[in-house]
């Protein structure tokens, strides 16, 4: 039996430490931990609430405008914001769904696809693309011992060793590391799209409590249109065809366990439409069965529970009651992340889950979405809910998005068009901080599933509380036992070479980690029939 | 009506404008290692402590100069834990080997805990000590964004996150500092000041260790607003589209009046866009005293 630790495992956000240990070359007990808190929801007691979308944005510098759309929201209802207006509603769309396609973009191509390729055959290409050129000379520089110093290839190397699920045929590692070169700036101009009408990213301006800061003026709308076709253009033509061309080169990973976790699956919902419906749909699943399609009545089951973090124990529970409390010196305690639970159990959320949700709500519109009938049709073929299936989930739903961006923008032209000089775009009657209040902010992040809970006493913010996709998804075992989604997916990972476990990196990888968000420290205090749900 | 009062802060800050003015300032004299003819790429060590990688992914949003040209011909990325291929305990032979060989520009992004060290652990180690042992041997350490520069938000929460110059004094190092602050610092800033260091040339700092090129004016100075608040003209609604599109921030909370940078001139996101053309009050991410000490953001400064 062999005893591995992976610290840091990089390429995600933030900074995580897995142990596994490995018995027979599989997996047979893991611990994930969050190794970095900064206390964040914490500092912002006493401060005026709508400080909170300014600071609770910088909670993440990779999903920006999440956090900085979800807190408007709590602290909207949390000030008594009566509606939020319509060209508000579709300009923070169109800030946060451009993060979106920049976030999935580079979580596949700079983030995990590197775990697919073995770079070494780089050293037979024998094209003439320039940059290809460049990297097989510093992949072959660095592959000699000692390698000429300075000249590394660095961030690509050095890495595990190759196994036998990495692509080696010479040309099409070459296009997909073309692809990850393209994609830098393909991520970089749907950034640039999201601070059109944002004012920058990461950590957009734009979004404040009651509303936007700014109308877009034609020339802005635009140059949003224009990217958008180009970075849309990357997504549907080179992004989804490499993940589905990956998952059929890897079919028999597709089809394998590797990361198949509890299959328990969450989502808030995200992207408000016009009709009070949302793009992805509201849903929970357990053991099979959709237990709950309406977010507001998720709400009272989340619980979070700190048997395994490093926080005062006895202080965990319903979130209302939860502590805030450091205790770096806690037995048995091995991480900064909570525990979060719905209806006691553990839910994978992300991309995954919100397509497992559609696909089945058959109510919803979204379930006939051809990108959605399109992960039916992979799970229908045999793709088992693991680490290809997640790949794939975030690739389609990216499609989705690119669609629905289009029609918002139609949705805002006409809007214009009828209101001109009179769009309204905040709640200025509610701008000033009330003497007490509640509010809860519900959404979809890229990585899954996002709520903000604040509480107002005296004008200033008396409890803030963040619960957090990554959260969700990396939290520890708790006091059941019962282990978080990251290390249920882990469980029976094969791990031939102790020396060289790559698949590790590739369970962690497929959700998408972001631990800056997940370490939070607080929940809320008070009733829970209390909370307005947007 | 006068709005602003002059702080200590201000003060000081004049002062040192002051010097600049007849000469006098700090400045950071770069290096010749790597001149064009030499065939050796300076390695860079980016170290993330309690960031966001929100600076990360600021130098990640630029689209001129070219990422890929960054990436394979100017530096050499020897560690940077979002992007790297290595991980685990190749990760860190690899941050091992470099410090080792020493000569490299360290990067850090995000605060370092001050209350406690065990706030921030990667690799086992306390992002203090491996700060440390890091900042022993390199060339030059920039510290990106506001909280690798001043501890920005996490300086008000109970880690006590702190920024690079604080352990340097701390553990006595003498390295030369160049900070580049900002909520997330600027991309052409960081690559302003690495390409100048690169090319020997002598880059002027302000009292806080800012290059003056950048952080030289404030916002205020060059803002669009600026003509409307001469006029007494301030925004009170953001529906009404006179006052959206040119009225001064200060009643909701604009901090560009005291603020360092060059936002108005250089725009952000390949020039689309900044926050007081979006109507957005400067938050003053650039400052020192930012977050706490200029909360509220969107209230009127007393």
């Amino acid at each position: 039996m062999g005893k591995i630790t992976i610290d840091p495992l990089t390429r995600i956000e933030g900074h995580l430490k897995v142990e596994v240990n490995v018995e027979s070359g599989r997996v047979t007990e893991a611990n994930v931990s969050g190794t970095m808190a900064r206390g964040i929801e914490n500092l912002l007691k006493g401060k005026d609430p709508r400080d909170a979308v300014y600071v609770t944005e910088r909670i993440c510098g990779v999903c920006f405008a999440a956090h900085g759309w979800t807190a408007s929201l709590a602290v909207e209802k949390a000030q008594g914001t009566a509606a939020l207006p319509d060209a508000a509603r579709i300009l923070r769309n169109l800030i946060a769904s451009a993060c979106w396609l920049h976030d999935h973009v580079l979580h596949f191509y700079h983030l995990s696809a590197l775990d697919y390729l073995d770079l070494s055959v780089l050293t037979q290409y024998t094209g003439l693309d320039p940059f290809i050129i460049k990297i097989r000379d510093l992949v072959k520089n660095e592959l000699n011992n000692p390698p000429v110093e300075g000249e590394y290839a660095g961030p690509l190397l050095p890495s595990y060793s190759a196994d036998e699920y990495c692509i080696r045929d010479v040309e099409l590692v070459a296009g997909l590391v073309q692809h990850y070169l393209d994609a830098l700036s393909i991520q970089a101009k749907a950034k640039k799209m999201s601070a059109i009408f944002g004012g920058k990213q990461p950590h957009q301006s734009g979004i404040i409590a009651g509303g936007v800061t700014q109308v877009p003026d034609p020339t802005q709308i635009y140059v949003y249109r224009s990217l958008l076709d180009e970075v849309a253009s990357f997504i549907n033509n080179v992004y989804v065809k490499d993940v589905i061309f990956l998952a059929q080169a890897l079919w028999p990973l597709a089809k394998s366990n590797l990361g198949v976790g509890h299959q328990n699956f969450l989502s808030y919902g995200g992207f408000p439409e016009a009709d009070g419906s949302y793009l992805y749909p509201e849903g929970a699943i357990i053991n099979e069965a959709l237990v709950e399609n309406n977010r507001s009545n998720m709400v009272p089951y989340i619980n979070e529970d700190i048997t395994n973090a490093w926080y005062v124990s006895g202080t965990g529970g319903h979130p209302s009651e939860s502590s805030q409390d450091f205790d770096l010196d806690k037995p048995g305690a091995h991480t900064f992340v909570k525990a979060p639970r719905f209806q006691g159990q553990p839910m994978e959320v992300g991309p995954m889950a919100r397509m497992m949700v559609a696909a089945r709500r058959e109510d919803h519109p979204a379930f006939m979405n051809p990108s959605v009938q399109q992960f039916i049709s992979l799970i229908g073929q045999g793709m088992r809910p693991g680490v290809i299936a997640r790949h794939a989930a975030r690739a389609l739903e990216t499609q989705m998005l690119c669609k629905a961006m289009e029609r918002w923008l139609q949705e805002f032209d006409s809007l214009a068009a009828r209101f001109r000089n009179k769009v309204v775009i905040h709640d200025t009657a509610h701008w000033d901080p009330p003497y007490s209040g509640i509010g809860v902010g519900m959404t979809e992040a890229p990585r899954g599933a996002l709520g903000h809970w604040i509480r107002i006493v005296d004008h200033t913010i008396g409890n803030y509380s963040c619960v957090v996709p990554t959260t969700w998804n990396s939290s520890p075992a708790d006091d059941a036992g019962i282990k978080g989604p990251f290390e249920q997916a882990l469980l029976n990972t094969p791990v031939p070479d102790e020396n060289n476990p790559v698949n590790i990196g590739r369970v962690i990888r497929s959700f998408d980690p972001c631990l800056a968000c997940a370490v939070h420290l607080y929940t809320p205090k008070g009733e829970t029939s209390e909370w307005i749900v947007p | 009506m006068k709005l602003f009062t002059i702080t200590r802060r201000q003060f000081i800050k004049m002062v040192s404008g002051g010097l600049a003015a007849l000469g006098l300032t700090p400045k950071v004299k770069g290096t010749e290692l790597f001149s064009s003819t030499s065939l050796k790429k300076p390695a860079v060590v980016w170290l993330e402590a309690q960031d966001c990688a929100g600076c990360t992914e600021s130098v990640l949003s630029c689209l001129e100069p070219d990422l890929k040209t960054f990436l394979l011909d100017t530096a050499a990325i020897r560690y940077h834990e979002t992007i790297m291929k290595a991980e685990g305990s190749i990760a860190e032979s690899a941050l091992d080997e470099a410090v080792n060989e020493g000569g490299y520009i360290l990067v850090v992004e995000g605060s370092i805990p001050a209350a406690d060290a065990r706030f921030c652990r990667v690799s086992g180690k306390s992002s203090e000590e491996t700060f440390v042992k890091a900042a022993g041997n390199a060339l030059v350490i920039i510290a990106i964004g506001a909280c690798a520069s001043y501890g920005g938000i996490p300086r008000a929460g109970v880690t006590g996150g702190q920024g690079v110059s604080y352990f340097l004094d701390k553990h006595g190092i003498n390295k030369t500092l160049i900070n580049l602050p900002g909520c997330p610092c600027h991309p052409l800033w960081f690559f302003d000041t690495v390409t100048a260091f690169l090319n020997g040339e002598i880059i002027r700092i302000d009292a806080y260790k800012r290059p003056l090129k950048h952080f030289g004016q404030t916002i205020h100075d060059n803002c669009p607003r600026r003509p409307r608040y001469n006029a007494n003209k301030f925004l009170s609604d953001w529906n009404n589209p006179g006052e959206r599109e040119s009225f001064c921030l200060a009643l909701k909370g604009c901090k560009g009046y005291t603020t360092h940078g060059d936002c108005p001139l250089i725009k952000w996101n390949d020039g689309v866009n900044y926050c007081t053309a979006n109507g957005a009050p400067c938050s003053g991410c650039t400052e020192p005293p930012f977050y706490d000490e200029l909360s509220p953001l969107y209230a009127r400064e007393e």
